[in-house]
Protein backbone atom coordinates (compact mmCIF):
# COMPACT_ATOMS: atom_id res chain seq x y z
CA UNK A 1 0.00 0.00 0.00
CA UNK A 2 2.78 2.41 1.01
CA UNK A 3 4.64 1.63 -2.20
CA UNK A 4 1.58 2.74 -4.15
CA UNK A 5 1.19 5.93 -2.11
CA UNK A 6 4.86 6.88 -2.49
CA UNK A 7 5.10 5.86 -6.15
CA UNK A 8 7.00 8.59 -8.02
CA UNK A 9 4.86 8.19 -11.12
CA UNK A 10 1.87 9.87 -9.46
CA UNK A 11 3.33 13.33 -10.07
CA UNK A 12 3.48 12.59 -13.81
CA UNK A 13 0.04 11.00 -13.90
CA UNK A 14 -1.43 13.84 -11.91
CA UNK A 15 0.07 16.55 -14.12
CA UNK A 16 -2.44 16.26 -17.01
CA UNK A 17 -5.24 15.75 -14.47
CA UNK A 18 -4.19 18.96 -12.71
CA UNK A 19 -3.96 20.95 -15.94
CA UNK A 20 -7.36 19.69 -17.07
CA UNK A 21 -9.15 20.19 -13.74
CA UNK A 22 -7.55 23.59 -13.15
CA UNK A 23 -8.47 24.66 -16.69
CA UNK A 24 -12.06 23.55 -16.18
CA UNK A 25 -12.38 25.61 -13.00
CA UNK A 26 -10.76 28.70 -14.52
CA UNK A 27 -13.05 28.43 -17.55
CA UNK A 28 -16.12 27.87 -15.36
CA UNK A 29 -15.37 30.93 -13.25
CA UNK A 30 -15.06 33.47 -16.08
CA UNK A 31 -18.73 34.04 -16.90
CA UNK A 32 -19.62 33.98 -13.21
CA UNK A 33 -17.12 36.73 -12.46
CA UNK A 34 -18.26 38.77 -15.47
CA UNK A 35 -21.99 38.40 -14.71
CA UNK A 36 -22.51 37.94 -10.96
CA UNK A 37 -26.21 38.71 -11.16
CA UNK A 38 -26.97 35.95 -13.67
CA UNK A 39 -24.89 33.53 -11.59
CA UNK A 40 -26.85 34.58 -8.50
CA UNK A 41 -30.02 33.78 -10.45
CA UNK A 42 -28.59 30.35 -11.32
CA UNK A 43 -27.84 29.73 -7.63
CA UNK A 44 -31.37 30.84 -6.70
CA UNK A 45 -32.89 28.51 -9.31
CA UNK A 46 -31.56 25.48 -7.43
CA UNK A 47 -33.81 26.59 -4.56
CA UNK A 48 -31.42 25.23 -1.92
CA UNK A 49 -29.44 28.22 -0.65
CA UNK A 50 -31.27 30.68 1.65
CA UNK A 51 -31.88 34.13 0.15
CA UNK A 52 -29.35 35.94 2.37
CA UNK A 53 -26.55 33.65 1.18
CA UNK A 54 -27.27 33.72 -2.58
CA UNK A 55 -25.40 36.93 -3.44
CA UNK A 56 -22.51 36.17 -1.07
CA UNK A 57 -22.11 32.82 -2.77
CA UNK A 58 -22.33 34.39 -6.23
CA UNK A 59 -19.59 36.85 -5.24
CA UNK A 60 -17.21 34.44 -3.47
CA UNK A 61 -17.53 31.14 -5.34
CA UNK A 62 -16.20 32.28 -8.77
CA UNK A 63 -13.10 33.76 -7.13
CA UNK A 64 -12.46 30.57 -5.18
CA UNK A 65 -12.85 28.69 -8.48
CA UNK A 66 -10.43 30.87 -10.44
CA UNK A 67 -7.79 31.00 -7.69
CA UNK A 68 -7.94 27.28 -6.95
CA UNK A 69 -7.88 26.57 -10.71
CA UNK A 70 -4.84 28.79 -11.21
CA UNK A 71 -3.04 27.18 -8.25
CA UNK A 72 -3.85 23.75 -9.65
CA UNK A 73 -2.52 24.62 -13.12
CA UNK A 74 0.60 26.33 -11.74
CA UNK A 75 1.35 23.51 -9.32
CA UNK A 76 1.51 25.87 -6.37
CA UNK A 77 -0.10 24.54 -3.16
CA UNK A 78 -1.92 22.10 -5.38
CA UNK A 79 -3.11 19.99 -2.43
CA UNK A 80 -4.76 23.05 -0.90
CA UNK A 81 -6.34 23.78 -4.24
CA UNK A 82 -7.42 20.13 -4.51
CA UNK A 83 -9.15 20.52 -1.12
CA UNK A 84 -11.05 23.54 -2.43
CA UNK A 85 -11.97 21.87 -5.72
CA UNK A 86 -13.02 18.65 -4.00
CA UNK A 87 -15.13 20.62 -1.53
CA UNK A 88 -16.79 22.56 -4.34
CA UNK A 89 -17.44 19.38 -6.33
CA UNK A 90 -19.14 17.77 -3.31
CA UNK A 91 -21.26 20.92 -2.96
CA UNK A 92 -22.14 21.03 -6.68
CA UNK A 93 -22.97 17.33 -6.77
CA UNK A 94 -25.23 17.63 -3.73
CA UNK A 95 -27.08 20.56 -5.33
CA UNK A 96 -27.33 18.68 -8.61
CA UNK A 97 -28.73 15.53 -7.00
CA UNK A 98 -31.28 17.53 -5.00
CA UNK A 99 -32.37 19.40 -8.15
CA UNK A 100 -32.65 16.14 -10.10
CA UNK A 101 -34.57 14.41 -7.33
CA UNK A 102 -36.99 17.37 -7.29
CA UNK A 103 -37.50 16.84 -11.03
CA UNK A 104 -36.25 20.33 -11.92
CA UNK A 105 -35.76 20.81 -15.65
CA UNK A 106 -33.14 23.54 -15.55
CA UNK A 107 -29.74 24.56 -16.81
CA UNK A 108 -26.71 23.49 -14.77
CA UNK A 109 -25.30 27.02 -14.76
CA UNK A 110 -21.84 25.47 -14.51
CA UNK A 111 -20.21 27.14 -17.50
CA UNK A 112 -22.70 29.69 -18.73
CA UNK A 113 -25.88 31.11 -17.34
CA UNK A 114 -29.18 29.37 -17.99
CA UNK A 115 -30.23 32.43 -19.94
CA UNK A 116 -27.18 32.20 -22.18
CA UNK A 117 -26.84 28.49 -22.88
CA UNK A 118 -29.89 26.29 -23.17
CA UNK A 119 -27.92 23.11 -23.96
CA UNK A 120 -26.46 22.71 -20.44
CA UNK A 121 -29.48 21.07 -18.84
CA UNK A 122 -28.91 18.99 -15.72
CA UNK A 123 -29.08 15.22 -16.21
CA UNK A 124 -27.46 12.00 -15.04
CA UNK A 125 -24.67 12.79 -17.57
CA UNK A 126 -23.95 15.97 -15.57
CA UNK A 127 -23.75 13.87 -12.41
CA UNK A 128 -21.26 11.45 -14.03
CA UNK A 129 -19.18 14.38 -15.31
CA UNK A 130 -19.07 15.95 -11.85
CA UNK A 131 -18.24 12.61 -10.22
CA UNK A 132 -15.30 12.16 -12.62
CA UNK A 133 -13.99 15.62 -11.65
CA UNK A 134 -14.47 14.77 -7.98
CA UNK A 135 -12.45 11.57 -8.45
CA UNK A 136 -9.67 13.55 -10.17
CA UNK A 137 -9.68 16.05 -7.31
CA UNK A 138 -9.46 13.30 -4.69
CA UNK A 139 -6.63 11.61 -6.63
CA UNK A 140 -4.61 14.83 -6.71
CA UNK A 141 -5.40 15.54 -3.06
CA UNK A 142 -4.34 12.13 -1.78
CA UNK A 143 -1.61 10.94 -4.16
CA UNK A 144 0.04 13.90 -5.87
CA UNK A 145 2.38 14.47 -2.95
CA UNK A 146 5.19 16.19 -4.86
CA UNK A 147 3.43 18.00 -7.68
CA UNK A 148 5.38 19.15 -10.69
CA UNK A 149 5.18 22.88 -11.22
CA UNK A 150 5.89 26.19 -9.58
CA UNK A 151 6.23 24.90 -6.01
CA UNK A 152 8.66 22.14 -6.94
CA UNK A 153 10.67 24.60 -9.08
CA UNK A 154 10.84 27.08 -6.18
CA UNK A 155 11.95 24.29 -3.81
CA UNK A 156 14.75 23.23 -6.18
CA UNK A 157 15.89 26.82 -6.63
CA UNK A 158 16.00 27.42 -2.87
CA UNK A 159 17.98 24.19 -2.37
CA UNK A 160 20.50 25.24 -5.02
CA UNK A 161 20.87 28.70 -3.49
CA UNK A 162 21.42 27.35 0.00
CA UNK B 1 12.74 9.89 6.63
CA UNK B 2 9.51 9.94 4.66
CA UNK B 3 6.63 11.96 6.11
CA UNK B 4 3.50 10.05 7.11
CA UNK B 5 1.31 9.54 4.03
CA UNK B 6 -1.38 12.04 4.97
CA UNK B 7 0.43 14.21 7.50
CA UNK B 8 0.30 17.20 5.15
CA UNK B 9 -3.42 16.89 4.44
CA UNK B 10 -4.47 18.89 7.48
CA UNK B 11 -1.93 21.60 6.68
CA UNK B 12 -3.28 21.71 3.12
CA UNK B 13 -6.82 22.01 4.50
CA UNK B 14 -5.80 25.02 6.61
CA UNK B 15 -4.11 26.57 3.57
CA UNK B 16 -7.27 25.95 1.55
CA UNK B 17 -9.35 27.74 4.19
CA UNK B 18 -6.99 30.73 4.13
CA UNK B 19 -6.94 30.90 0.31
CA UNK B 20 -10.74 30.59 0.13
CA UNK B 21 -11.09 33.45 2.62
CA UNK B 22 -8.69 35.60 0.59
CA UNK B 23 -10.66 34.74 -2.58
CA UNK B 24 -13.85 35.93 -0.87
CA UNK B 25 -12.19 39.19 0.13
CA UNK B 26 -10.98 39.71 -3.46
CA UNK B 27 -14.46 38.93 -4.77
CA UNK B 28 -16.00 41.43 -2.36
CA UNK B 29 -13.39 44.09 -3.23
CA UNK B 30 -13.98 43.62 -6.96
CA UNK B 31 -17.67 44.34 -6.41
CA UNK B 32 -16.76 47.97 -5.63
CA UNK B 33 -15.49 48.49 -9.18
CA UNK B 34 -17.46 45.84 -11.06
CA UNK B 35 -19.74 47.33 -13.76
CA UNK B 36 -22.37 44.63 -13.04
CA UNK B 37 -21.96 44.53 -9.26
CA UNK B 38 -24.61 43.09 -6.97
CA UNK B 39 -25.31 43.83 -3.28
CA UNK B 40 -23.74 41.43 -0.77
CA UNK B 41 -27.20 40.44 0.44
CA UNK B 42 -30.18 40.08 -1.91
CA UNK B 43 -32.93 42.60 -1.14
CA UNK B 44 -35.74 40.52 -2.57
CA UNK B 45 -36.28 36.97 -3.78
CA UNK B 46 -35.08 36.10 -7.28
CA UNK B 47 -37.77 35.33 -9.80
CA UNK B 48 -36.76 31.91 -10.99
CA UNK B 49 -38.63 30.26 -13.83
CA UNK B 50 -38.36 26.49 -13.87
CA UNK B 51 -40.80 24.37 -15.89
CA UNK B 52 -42.97 22.05 -13.81
CA UNK B 53 -41.79 18.44 -13.71
CA UNK B 54 -43.38 16.40 -16.49
CA UNK B 55 -45.44 13.47 -15.21
CA UNK B 56 -44.90 10.30 -17.15
CA UNK B 57 -48.01 8.32 -16.32
CA UNK B 58 -49.85 6.34 -18.99
CA UNK B 59 -53.57 6.73 -19.62
CA UNK B 60 -55.72 5.04 -22.20
CA UNK B 61 -58.41 6.96 -24.04
CA UNK B 62 -61.93 5.70 -23.57
CA UNK B 63 -65.04 6.47 -25.58
CA UNK B 64 -68.06 7.82 -23.59
CA UNK B 65 -70.05 4.83 -24.89
CA UNK B 66 -67.51 2.30 -23.65
CA UNK B 67 -69.05 -0.68 -21.80
CA UNK B 68 -66.18 -0.41 -19.31
CA UNK B 69 -68.10 2.43 -17.67
CA UNK B 70 -70.82 -0.03 -16.68
CA UNK B 71 -68.48 -2.60 -15.14
CA UNK B 72 -68.55 -3.19 -11.39
CA UNK B 73 -64.85 -3.43 -10.62
CA UNK B 74 -64.02 0.04 -11.88
CA UNK B 75 -63.42 3.20 -9.90
CA UNK B 76 -64.82 6.25 -11.65
CA UNK B 77 -63.26 9.58 -10.72
CA UNK B 78 -64.66 13.01 -11.53
CA UNK B 79 -61.87 15.59 -11.90
CA UNK B 80 -64.13 18.66 -12.03
CA UNK B 81 -64.92 21.36 -9.47
CA UNK B 82 -67.44 20.67 -6.70
CA UNK B 83 -70.33 22.80 -8.16
CA UNK B 84 -70.05 21.00 -11.52
CA UNK B 85 -69.95 17.66 -9.69
CA UNK B 86 -73.06 18.61 -7.69
CA UNK B 87 -74.89 19.58 -10.88
CA UNK B 88 -74.24 16.24 -12.50
CA UNK B 89 -71.92 13.30 -12.13
CA UNK B 90 -71.69 9.63 -13.03
CA UNK B 91 -73.32 7.44 -10.38
CA UNK B 92 -70.89 6.42 -7.60
CA UNK B 93 -68.15 8.64 -9.03
CA UNK B 94 -65.51 9.86 -6.60
CA UNK B 95 -64.72 13.57 -6.85
CA UNK B 96 -61.00 14.43 -6.91
CA UNK B 97 -60.85 17.97 -8.27
CA UNK B 98 -57.79 18.41 -10.47
CA UNK B 99 -55.60 21.29 -9.36
CA UNK B 100 -53.02 22.45 -11.92
CA UNK B 101 -50.67 23.60 -9.17
CA UNK B 102 -51.06 20.64 -6.80
CA UNK B 103 -52.23 17.71 -8.95
CA UNK B 104 -52.89 14.98 -6.36
CA UNK B 105 -52.70 16.03 -2.71
CA UNK B 106 -51.66 13.26 -0.29
CA UNK B 107 -55.17 13.12 1.22
CA UNK B 108 -56.72 12.45 -2.19
CA UNK B 109 -54.10 9.81 -2.96
CA UNK B 110 -55.12 8.01 0.24
CA UNK B 111 -58.78 8.35 -0.74
CA UNK B 112 -58.12 6.71 -4.11
CA UNK B 113 -56.02 3.94 -2.53
CA UNK B 114 -58.77 3.22 0.04
CA UNK B 115 -61.45 3.01 -2.67
CA UNK B 116 -59.31 0.74 -4.80
CA UNK B 117 -58.68 -1.57 -1.87
CA UNK B 118 -62.30 -1.58 -0.68
CA UNK B 119 -63.90 -2.23 -4.08
CA UNK B 120 -61.14 -4.53 -5.38
CA UNK B 121 -60.91 -2.25 -8.33
CA UNK B 122 -58.99 -3.38 -11.40
CA UNK B 123 -59.48 -0.25 -13.52
CA UNK B 124 -59.65 3.46 -12.83
CA UNK B 125 -61.63 5.68 -15.19
CA UNK B 126 -61.27 9.44 -14.93
CA UNK B 127 -63.37 12.07 -16.60
CA UNK B 128 -62.95 15.82 -16.44
CA UNK B 129 -64.24 18.99 -18.07
CA UNK B 130 -63.43 17.79 -21.59
CA UNK B 131 -61.62 21.04 -22.31
CA UNK B 132 -58.17 21.46 -23.79
CA UNK B 133 -56.24 20.42 -21.78
CA UNK B 134 -58.75 17.99 -20.31
CA UNK B 135 -58.58 17.85 -16.52
CA UNK B 136 -59.68 14.20 -16.69
CA UNK B 137 -56.72 13.23 -18.83
CA UNK B 138 -54.29 15.24 -16.67
CA UNK B 139 -55.58 13.71 -13.45
CA UNK B 140 -55.43 10.26 -15.06
CA UNK B 141 -51.77 10.83 -15.95
CA UNK B 142 -51.02 11.88 -12.39
CA UNK B 143 -52.84 8.90 -10.91
CA UNK B 144 -50.96 6.57 -13.25
CA UNK B 145 -47.65 8.28 -12.42
CA UNK B 146 -48.34 7.62 -8.73
CA UNK B 147 -48.09 3.88 -9.49
CA UNK B 148 -51.70 2.87 -10.19
CA UNK B 149 -52.15 0.68 -13.27
CA UNK B 150 -55.01 0.46 -15.81
CA UNK B 151 -55.98 4.12 -15.76
CA UNK B 152 -58.37 5.37 -18.45
CA UNK B 153 -59.82 8.78 -19.25
CA UNK B 154 -63.05 9.54 -21.04
CA UNK B 155 -62.54 11.47 -24.25
CA UNK B 156 -64.69 14.60 -24.21
CA UNK B 157 -65.12 14.39 -20.43
CA UNK B 158 -68.31 15.13 -18.54
CA UNK B 159 -70.10 17.00 -21.38
CA UNK B 160 -69.89 13.95 -23.66
CA UNK B 161 -70.80 11.56 -20.84
CA UNK B 162 -73.77 13.71 -19.86
CA UNK B 163 -75.11 13.55 -23.41
CA UNK B 164 -74.80 9.76 -23.26
CA UNK B 165 -76.14 9.63 -19.66
CA UNK B 166 -74.60 6.32 -18.57
CA UNK B 167 -76.19 5.95 -15.17
CA UNK B 168 -75.85 9.58 -14.33
CA UNK B 169 -77.35 11.24 -11.28
CA UNK B 170 -78.97 14.66 -11.30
Amino acid sequence: MNAFIYWKGHRWLALPARLYLGGVFIWASLHKIALPETFALDVATYNIVPLYLINLMAICLPWIEIISGAMMVAGYKSRASAWMITGMMVMFLTALLIALSNGLDMSCGCFASSTMEEGDAISTATVFRDVSWLVLGIYILLLDRQPLGLESWLRHRNKRNS
Amino acid sequence: MKPKPYSTLFTALLEAAVVASIACVIGAAVQWVHPNSIPFFANEAYETMVPCPVQEGKVTELSPQSPLLQEKNVLIIDAREEPDFDDWHVKNALRITYDFLDPIPAADQKKIARKIAAKRVSKVIVYGDGDTPDTGKLLGIDISASGIKNVFYVKGGAPKLQSEKPGSTP
